[in-house]
């Protein structure tokens, strides 16, 4: 019997999300791409635990999220950032022609306390619900909706959000059509 | 929550710098909501689009083998 098919193309296609969080969790994209290969292994080995129809994508994302925490208390001084040098490592990660420059969010991202930011990925960039937030990070969803908004806030003061000239999509456009 | 854009409910955001200790109570207006889940977004689209590396493929293909032939 063969790796059921359906569950292959699922555990496949979440793979871009998977690694797209954990980039953004960790700021390195070696050690990103270690820990969604940990999360697919871990997964495979818990599949009976996997309840068909469940969301998938939840699952794995809190297995990376636990695997990455785990880590995280393990390597401490490795991981945190209080100077920003995870915004430095993240830096060098576009792609090659990639004319977007999201350098100042990025920093300003790597400044958010670690469980806001992840928060906000979930929420603001992965698609999840408060509720499934929640779930994934185990804890309530009025924690999860405050530590969202306390990120935007955040972010917003970082990025000086209210200067609409400076930062909004339209002045990135401009810059992309430019560069 | 509206989604309008281009107001200028931007302005009354506080141009003080927030702090940590900042309440939860307050919130962002929601145009500069607006601007920061669209950058927050474009800049996880660009990760999401990087091709997937082989070794997510292999590590399932190897697995699917594995299975076959113990099974």
């Amino acid at each position: 019997m063969t790796l059921e098919a359906d569950l292959r193309e699922g555990l496949l296609a979440a793979v871009p999300s998977l690694r797209a969080f954990a980039i953004s969790l960790s700021g390195q994209v070696d050690k990103a791409d270690d820990l969604v290969q940990d999360t697919l292994l871990r997964a495979l080995a818990n599949l009976h635990r996997f309840e068909r129809g469940t969301n998938l994508n939840a699952w794995l994302f809190t297995i990376l999220r636990n695997l990455f925490h785990s880590e995280y208390r393990k390597r401490r001084r490795e991981v945190e950032d209080p100077n920003g040098s995870y915004a430095g490592r993240l830096k060098i990660q576009p792609e090659q022609g990639s004319h977007l420059d999201f350098e100042d969010f990025r920093t300003a991202l790597a400044q958010l306390p670690s469980d806001q930011r992840e928060a906000l990925l979930l929420v603001g960039a992965s698609g999840f619900s408060y509720e499934e937030a929640a779930g994934i990070c185990g804890c309530a969803v009025g924690t999860i909706k405050s530590r969202v908004n306390r990120a935007r806030l955040r972010l917003a003061a970082l990025l000086n959000v209210d200067d609409v000239d400076d930062l909004g999509p339209d002045s990135m456009t401009r810059a992309a059509l430019q560069g | 929550m509206t989604s309008d854009k281009g107001n200028k409910l931007a302005r009354a955001l506080p141009r003080t710098p927030l702090n940590d200790e900042l309440g939860t109570s307050a919130t962002l207006d929601s145009s500069s909501q607006k601007r920061i889940g669209d950058q927050l977004r474009a800049m996880y689209d660009e990760l999401m689009q990087q091709p997937v590396p082989d070794r997510f493929k292999e590590l399932l293909d190897q697995l699917d083998k594995k299975k076959d032939g113990s099974q």
